[in-house]
Order: structure tokens, then sequence, then C-alpha cells
């Protein structure tokens, strides 16, 4: 058994672009590989957009902070969004035309996705995925994993007792083992997504435990814990969290008042081994996530 | 020298050892009246045997342990030893501070806490420390990083060799103005070469691995840290013989503590928390269970007070419990800026 030579990787690893400069900006660069990275949000901020978002952007070349690659999306709530995937791909390919002049493809083709009801079916269909990344036939290899989301494989088939929580919690070590090892043997980035739950103050104190840079996470006025609780915590290498909160700003023109409303979204560093504090605010626009200068 | 090797009959040397008198030098203090009385023989026996004592005393050469049986040691001899043991730095001087000096060689550390607390952190910080070299204080060693959990980032630990070089610099300047000292030689691309690292990616490499670091180590001498960060990870997934995996772990806890001993060297065991079902309620623990929690010798626990990252020592043969802050800033491990409080003893 031998170590391994530190310097002969490379000095940073290598990062999957958000496509946004300044949410690459607070990651030092986007999205780690041979990580699992986790996106904490509530329904409807913007996490499967971020997702989507991240699957084309792992096409591009290296050289433009992609990964060259193709990408995986394990879904396991309905219905998958394909429509809104064919609209950032139509203006991913404008941006992007010499990617697939040679090729005549486009975006989606890369993007294969896979619909998973239960973590018994995620653990059934790992040897196909274990195939599919070592396929060199693919014209792009295999390159980001997204999960979206985790919560909803494991919230229904368990109850609250003791011996129903322990055995869901050794599956979420399981299957983070598992898709670390594949993150690791093909360098791949896996991005995990989870739910939020309403904060309920319990006798034990434990659900307000803290976990991470934020005291506690707030999304739409209200205080929200992630879903899958602790163990789950402990499965991830970095947790990112979204959070939205409806923002009144009136504005004077003219004479008139009028008084807008404007979603918008945040993203916070929770935790991660290389990052330090940071947060930014973003939009969610027809072309895709983009940044908000502070 | 051991007293079981004066030519006495084996009843004398029985009675000899039993009223506790295993050590030559321990005869030779003694009177022979009290030796007699001590030892239940008659007062010639008791004059024979300071005789022979001092006449062995004079020919052979001194034997430092002087124990009669062989390998044990007396509790001076320990004292002087622990005493003089080197300590790695956790580069936070409250935390060193409850640690006694740093983490101890020779003995198995545990730290566990919520995720996000800074256990990678303080693993990446521990194998850049080792290696700082003897004239600044440190044990000039080289460090084995075992990572189960892909939590390791060269570039963060670029970034925390890089400062230390750094401080190391800005020593030696101060010392070569006043007085004249080398350059510094290292550079942070050394450090990184100094760190071993093998990456584990289920339990049956791990252990394979554990077993292998005694060949390792004696290949590579230098080493004087073993990290690993986690010990938990592969050990929570379903093991369908909990029996087994309580008994894999004691054999692993015990491979390390014999590793601590043999080298000299430290070893530091990151763990998760997780919640126990005690009595009705969920309580915050370490993970793998109670009877793991005897197989370390230290164990330090990382939580989270306010705002402030705290450590609190939970478990040690001679550190008294206390708690002290620390901050993780882009060098690495710090003192908060609120150090001015004073170390919070239990």
């Amino acid at each position: 058994m031998k170590p391994e030579n530190l310097l002969r990787r490379p000095q940073t690893n290598r990062k999957l672009t958000t496509g946004c400069e300044i949410l690459d900006g607070c990651l030092r660069g986007g999205i780690p590989c041979d990580s699992l990275t986790e996106i904490v949000a509530e329904s409807g901020c913007g996490k499967t957009q971020l997702c989507l978002q991240l699957s084309l952007c792992a096409q591009l070349p290296i050289s433009l902070g992609g990964l060259n690659g193709s990408s995986l999306y394990l879904h396991s709530e309905f219905p998958f969004p394909f429509r809104r995937l064919h609209q950032l791909s139509r203006s991913f390919h404008q941006s992007n035309p010499s990617l697939y002049s040679n090729h005549n493809d486009n975006p989606c083709d890369h993007v294969f996705v896979q619909n998973v009801h239960s973590v018994d079916h995620l653990f059934d269909i790992m040897p196909r995925i274990n195939g599919f990344v070592g396929d060199s036939r693919n014209r792009l290899p295999l390159k980001l994993i997204v999960l979206d989301s985790v919560a909803a494989l494991f919230r229904s088939e368990f109850d609250n007792t003791p011996a129903d929580l322990r055995k869901r919690s050794s599956l979420f070590f399981k299957l983070s083992g598992k898709l670390k090892q594949l993150a690791n043997k093909f360098g791949l980035a896996v991005v995990i997504t989870n739910q939020v739950t309403d904060f309920v103050e319990t006798s034990d104190g434990l659900s307000g435990l803290r976990i991470g840079n934020l005291r506690y996470l707030c999304s739409s006025g209200r205080r929200v814990v992630p879903a899958l609780g602790l163990a789950w915590a402990n499965c991830v290498n970095s947790r990112f969290f979204i959070s939205r909160s409806d923002e009144r700003s009136e504005n004077d023109e003219s004479g008139s008042s009028y008084v807008s409303r404007r979603a918008q979204r945040r993203f916070d560093i929770v935790f991660s081994p290389y990052l330090p504090v940071a947060s930014c605010e973003f939009m969610i626009t027809r072309e895709g996530i983009c940044g908000v200068q502070a | 020298m051991e007293a079981w090797r004066l030519p006495l009959s084996s009843s004398i040397r029985g009675k000899l050892i039993s009223a506790g008198y295993t050590s030559l030098s321990s005869i030779s203090s003694v009177s022979s009246s009290d030796l007699a009385r001590d030892a239940n023989i008659t007062e010639d026996e008791a004059f024979e045997i300071l005789k022979l004592a001092n006449q062995s005393s004079g020919s052979s050469s001194y034997n430092g342990s002087g124990s009669l049986i062989n390998g044990a040691k007396n509790a001076w001899d320990m004292l002087h030893e622990e005493e003089s043991l080197p300590r790695i730095t956790t580069s936070c001087s409250d935390l060193d501070n409850i640690l006694g000096g740093g983490i101890s060689c020779r003995d198995v550390t545990e730290i566990g806490g919520v995720p996000g607390i800074g256990k990678t952190q303080i693993g990446i910080q521990l194998s850049v420390n080792v290696q700082i070299p003897r004239e600044f204080g440190g044990l000039g060693g080289k460090a084995i990083y075992i990572d189960t959990e892909g939590s390791f980032m060269v570039e963060r630990a670029l970034q925390i060799a890089e400062a230390c070089v750094e401080d190391m610099e800005e020593y030696t300047g101060y010392m070569h103005k006043h007085f004249k000292a080398n350059q510094l030689q290292m550079k942070p691309k050394d450090i990184l070469e100094n760190i071993f690292y093998f990456r584990v990616c289920s339990y049956t490499e791990q252990i394979a691995l554990v077993n292998h670091l005694d060949k390792f180590i004696s290949e590579n001498k230098d080493v004087k840290v073993v990290i690993v960060d986690s010990i938990t990870f592969h050990f929570r997934q379903d093991f369908d013989d909990l029996v087994q995996r309580t008994r894999v772990l004691s054999e692993m806890a015990l491979k390390f503590m014999k590793l601590a001993k043999k080298f000299s060297l430290a070893v530091v065991l990151l763990n998760q928390v997780t919640t126990k079902y005690t009595e009705g309620s969920f309580q915050l623990a370490l993970a793998l269970g109670d009877s793991w929690s005897h197989s370390c010798t230290n164990r330090v626990i990382l939580y989270w007070n306010g705002d402030e990252r705290y450590a609190y020592i939970d478990k040690s043969p001679s550190l008294p419990s206390a708690s002290a802050s620390y901050t993780v800033t882009s060098r690495g491990l710090r003192n908060s800026s609120s150090s001015s409080k004073r170390v919070k003893m239990m």
C-alpha cells in the first residue's frame, strides 16, 4: 500500500464552475471534484435551477471552468423540469456554439436523466452507474452526478422509532460511501440536494444543534433545519444553504409611490473543508442563475 | 540490576521480592536489620545479601531500568520520560495549554465534534506542525494522514503550510537580527511532500492499512503523527453483526496504541458525533459506541458555544478537565480574538 504523492495532485482541486462569476467567487472556483457537495434549500429557492445549470456547465472545456464531461441527473421528485432544461440548454448552446459545431449534437444530449423512486432503487442501479461512468464510448465522459433530492428518497419509508432511525442512518453512510468511492475513483463532482423542515424546539435541545457557520438557518422569514438530521450531515463534505426572503421595497417615482416585492435568493456556506465563511445573493433569470453584486 | 540475578537460594529470593526489594538500589540503601525484618529472614542472611549486593553493583554495569520483570519500569523513570515527551503544537496557544503543551506523542488522542467544527482543520494543522524543525521547538517529523471521508484538500493544506513557513521565517528574521541564526530551508512544497496521504474507501481498506502501518512506519522512522480522518465513517454502515464491529474496532484501537508506544508517535483519531438514545431521550455522544470510548488515552470534544468554537478535555489520565476557545482562520488554527478571556477550568 503506497501513499499518494500530494505534490502530484494539482495545487487546487478541479472545480466545476456554476456559470455565475459571483457564485464562483464565493466558492473559490466552483463545486469541487472528488467531493460530496450538498445544497440545502426550501422548495422553490433554486436548487434544481442550480443543478440544471451545473449539468450544462459540466460540458464546458476545462479552460472555461467546466469538466469537459457529461452529467447524470438522478431525480427523486416529480416532475423532472424538462422544459426548463431545454430552455437553459438553448441559451447555453447559443453562448457556446463552438463546443457542438463539430458533432451535430446539443447540450441536452449530454445530460442523462434517471428517475429514482427509493433508496433501494438507487442501490440497485449503482452497478449500472459504475459501468456507465467508466464507459469510454460516450463522447464526453461522465463527470458530474446530481442527486435531486436525497430527502425525498428517505422521508416516506421510515418511522420515527430509534430502530428505524438507526437503519436509516446506516443507509446514509452506505450511500455516501458509495458515492464518495465513485467520486474518488473517477474524479467526479457529486452534488446532492436536500430539503428543509420547520424548526421545532424539542425538549432535548438537539433540534437546535448548531452545525456550521450559521447560528440558525432562515428562509422565507422562518427558522428551518436541513432534513435528515445530524447523521446525514456527517456524510457530506460541504454544505451550502440557499434561502429566499421576500423583500419589500418602496420606490418613489414621479410623485407616486408603489411597493414592489422581489424574491431575493441568498447563498451561504454552512460548512466546507476549505472555504472561509462567505455568502452572496443571486437571482434566477431566463438564462439561469446570476449573482447580484452586493 | 535486578535482585533476582543475585546468587541466592530461591526461597530467600522469593521472600526478598515479596517484601518489595526488586532492584539492587533498593537493597543497597537499607540496613541489614531492616532488610531482615521486612523480608522475614535472619540478620545473617540479610547481611550476606547486602554483601553480595554491594559486590554486584561494583562489578556489573548499571542497567538503567533496574527492575525485576523485564520491561517493567518504575514510576520515577516514567515520570522523567513523560516530562521530556515532545508534544505537537496545535498553533493555538489556548488549546495547547489545556492539552499540557500540545498533542502528546505515545498517546492515542480522539477528537470529536459536529460537522463543520474544525476536525479536519485540526488534522491538517497537526500534520503540518509535526514537521516544524527542532530549532523552532518542533519535532521535525513526518505525518501519515489517513483520509476516509475525502475532506482533505491539497489547496487547504498548502495554505496552512505556507502560513507555517511564513511564521517560521518571521521568527528566523528576528533571530537573524539578534543572533546568528541560519536561514529557514523549509518550503511549503516540502511540507506537502512529508505528509504520507492515504485515501481509504471502505472499512476493509481501512483495516488493511492499519495492519500495514507497522511495516510502513518501520521503514519511515521519522513519522511522528498518524491522523485518521475520520475513524468512524466506514463503520457506520450496516454491520449485520454489531459484536463483530466492536471486535474489529477494538483490535484496531489496540493496534494504534501499540504503534503509538512502539514508535513514540502521536495517534490522532477524528470522530463524529451522533445522537444516542438513552433512558427515553436523545443525547449527543461520540460515535462508535460505549466500548470504543475505552480505546483512547485522551478525548477532546469540539463544540459551539454561541458563535465561538471550543475544545473540551473530556478524558485524560493526566490533564484536568478544561475548555478553551479557538478559531479556524485562513492560516489555520489560531487563538480566538476573545482569548483574553482566561481558560475556563471545570
